[in-house]
């Protein structure tokens, strides 16, 4: 059985968030618990280690190219948006002039509605993943 | 210490003109704060194309939620919760996982030149830096925003939206999950599990 000191005021002792004050005091409370000092010597050990790791700076030439990609990428998304809306408003033109002429089986009408079994084909394919990947997600419980 | 603050250090005009929409001001703001968005992306997807990829995605993310921002309130505490989800949203879509990247690694100077030690304190480092991607993302996530970025308690807690106690307790699980995760591995790092000082 851990000590309930080591969960918040050993973290805070690792990692010098403790006044000089509070430090005194759970440096006696270490002298009297030899739980608390086995935690802290095994997580003090992790803290450094961890401490030891540093993430290098990539090179210039990297931070040069991030901008410049961001900036392709948002005027290639600007321009998947106007496009999507081009054919959105051509099928919407479609199936306004196929239902006011309903009668009459022609090579638009028939264009149409493969376009759209198409879309909800792939729509359903998607949600389908969709519901699979969250039944096998180990991480749905994190908190987005 | 690295903080918030510093990478709030930008002028609020700049923000301003950035939520009428200029991509100067953009530029700006992602210029300032793309190493922090990229160290944060590594030390949670551990790739560094990943990393790369997904913090340039959650920039543009935040250019399109622009109108949302509060410019009175500072950019990067908002961008982050845009970032941490693109990185979690990442790791639960992905087919399959990437490589964890080893050359993005190097160790703090210690002031003691030991070249017979290099390959010992390698090993040592990429055998830390694997156990860390075998914690759960939230674990990883504290471990990398107070070790990596050297956040206070209470700047994770803002961060992440909870309480500083909560920031104590994950941090401590965090760490007993590695201390565990790196006697797995079975590193040279001598984390005994007496751990006696």
């Amino acid at each position: 059985m851990t000590c309930p000191r080591m969960e918040h005021d050993g973290m805070r002792y690792i990692d010098g968030e403790m006044t000089g004050g509070e430090r005194a005091a759970f440096e006696r409370h270490l002298d009297e618990c030899g739980d608390c000092r086995r935690t802290l010597g095994e997580l003090g050990e992790v803290n450094r280690l961890t401490e030891s790791i540093m993430i290098k700076d990539p090179q210039d030439e990297f931070w040069a190219l991030y901008w410049k990609s961001i900036y392709r990428r948002l005027e290639r998304k600007t321009a998947w948006i106007f496009m999507i809306a081009g054919i959105g408003m051509l099928v919407g033109y479609e199936l306004y002039r196929a239902f006011s002429s309903f009668g009459r089986v022609t090579f638009q009408k028939i264009a149409l509605i493969v376009f759209i079994v198409g879309v909800v084909l792939l729509l359903v394919s998607v949600v389908r993943e969709r519901i699979h990947q969250y039944r096998s997600d180990p991480y749905r419980d994190v908190k987005r | 210490m690295k903080r918030f603050a510093k990478a709030n250090d930008i002028p609020r005009e700049t923000l301003r003109e950035w939520k009428r929409g200029s991509v100067k001001a953009f530029e700006v703001i992602v210029r300032a704060t793309m190493k922090r968005a990229y160290a944060i992306s590594l030390g949670l997807l551990g790739n560094a194309e990943d990393a790369r990829d997904v913090s340039q995605e959650a920039f543009i993310a935040a250019h399109r939620a622009r109108r949302r921002f509060d410019d009175q309130r500072p950019f990067f505490p908002w961008f982050y919760r845009i970032l941490r989800n693109r990185c979690l949203n990442f790791i639960q879509m992905r087919a399959r996982r990437r490589e964890i990247s080893m050359d993005v690694l190097s160790e703090r100077a210690d002031g003691r030149d030991r070249p017979d030690r290099d390959m010992i304190r390698k090993e040592r480092i990429e055998a830390v830096w694997r156990a860390l991607f075998a914690l759960s993302p939230d674990h990883r996530e504290v471990i990398v925003l107070r070790t990596f970025q050297e956040f206070s308690y209470r700047e994770i807690a803002e961060a992440l939206g909870i309480s500083e106690g909560t920031v104590m307790s994950r941090l401590y699980y965090a760490r007993k999950a590695l201390a565990k995760a790196l006697r797995g591995i079975g590193d040279q790092a001598h984390v005994e599990g007496d751990g006696a000082e």
